[in-house]
């Protein structure tokens, strides 16, 4: 059982998260939760990165932890590329949801609702 | 979709689409190779671990590692351990080797990524500048130990911040979640006052001039070493706080940027205060 969560539990939960976001996003028609789904998607996406790039024996790719990236051919360090990705696509994540947020207040203050139907109906 | 089809069906869709994204991220991850399974020295050059792309480039150049008949070198190159507090003198020195990634080899990404963060937070204040002064609502004011406390508990996050982007080339962090802290230390002082509003003018100006010296910085780098944001300062010893050459340097000035911003966005997300047009 130990060995199944060590080598499955972040390839499951990435995989749900970015499948629970992606409901959230289709279904739904209030453009507050809309982003929510938006964000529960990035989560999932970045855990996902984080994930390939792991493995059950990795060390932390950071010199205190190891003298070594990889000996004899066995990669011991988690691969440092996919997690500086991640880092840039946390704070793009954050910056795009700040700003989406302010559209949402823009657009309440014009509409006086969140709903994408009625801000169509209103629209004709 | 119309609007007259009913629930079920649309959620039986959603749930169709999500099933194959599902799927197909399952397939793509179990189909990887992963780390442990596999001998890199059969997929990539030992060049690669070696972190340093002089000696490498040197000993390709010299041909003394690749024979004439062009044999890609694997396991053949000789490879020196990094040993903590010892090695001095490598490319990058930074013993934090995500921090050599995104500040020293992608740099050029990370101006980028600055400049996004720049674009969204102005984006923001644009969105929120001026907004109506709503009719008073009763708010409770923070009580006394609120107001001490946040005050108090400011200074603590605030020197932990700069901890965080100070030794972002040691320690896991960096300039961006060091930002990110002294934010929510700001985001404290909200709480802690009713009509708490930060200095704006001083905000822009501190993010204007951090932004500005990491580009300085690049330049320096495009005169000294003919490259841009290339690391014109001795590396020294690896793991030493006085290390890693520029790195900290750039990671100071994107502190500062991201701390003053996400602050500005904060007070304007916040927006309880009447603003002016100045």
């Amino acid at each position: 059982m130990q060995v199944f969560l060590q080598n499955w539990i972040y390839l499951i939960a990435s995989v749900s998260l970015i499948g629970v976001g992606l409901y959230i996003v289709l279904t739904k028609e209030n453009i507050f939760r809309i982003i929510v789904g938006l964000n529960i998607i990035e989560s999932g996406t970045n855990l996902f990165m984080i994930a390939i790039a792991w493995h059950p024996k990795a060390v932390m790719p950071i010199y205190t932890a190891t003298d070594h990236l990889a000996i004899n051919g066995k990669v011991i360090a988690a691969d440092p590329l996919p997690q500086s990705l991640v880092l840039t696509a946390i704070v793009i994540g954050l910056g795009t949801t700040a700003l989406a947020l302010a559209i949402g207040v823009k657009i309440f203050e014009k509409y006086g609702t969140l709903d994408v139907r009625k801000i169509k109906e209103a629209e004709k | 979709m119309k609007n007259d089809t009913p629930k079920v069906f649309k959620s039986i869709f959603a749930l169709f689409v999500v099933a194959i994204f599902m799927i197909g991220l399952f397939y793509a991850f179990v189909s990887m190779p992963k780390g442990w399974g596999v001998n890199v020295n059969n997929r990539v050059s030992r060049l690669y671990i070696l972190k340093n792309v002089r000696t490498a480039t040197k000993w390709l150049n010299s041909g003394k590692f690749f024979a004439k008949g062009m044999k890609p070198l694997r396991a053949e190159v000789p490879y020196k351990p990094i040993k903590f507090k010892k090695t001095a003198n490598l490319e990058d020195g930074a013993a934090n080797v995500v921090t050599s990634i995104v500040v020293d080899y992608r740099g050029f990404d990370t101006l980028g990524e600055v400049t996004v963060l720049f674009l969204a937070a102005s984006g923001v204040m644009m969105l929120l500048f001026g907004k109506r002064v709503k009719p008073k609502r009763k708010k409770t004011e923070p009580s006394l130990i609120m107001y001490v406390g946040t005050r108090i508990a400011f200074a603590v996050i605030f020197l932990f911040g700069i901890y965080i982007f100070v030794h972002g080339h040691l320690t896991p962090g960096g300039g961006f979640p060091g930002g990110a802290v002294i934010a929510s230390g700001i985001l404290g002082l909200f709480l802690g006052r009713n009509g708490y509003s930060p200095n704006h003018a001083g905000l822009k100006v501190f993010e204007s001039l951090s932004g500005i010296a990491f580009v300085i910085i690049g330049l320096i780098g495009l005169f000294s070493v003919k490259s841009f944001l290339a690391n014109f300062l001795p590396t020294g010893i690896i793991g030493n706080l006085y290390s890693a050459g520029f790195i900290s340097l750039i990671y100071i000035a994107i502190g500062m940027k991201v701390g003053s911003e996400l602050a500005a966005v904060v007070d304007s997300m916040i927006g309880d205060t009447k603003e002016e047009w100045s």
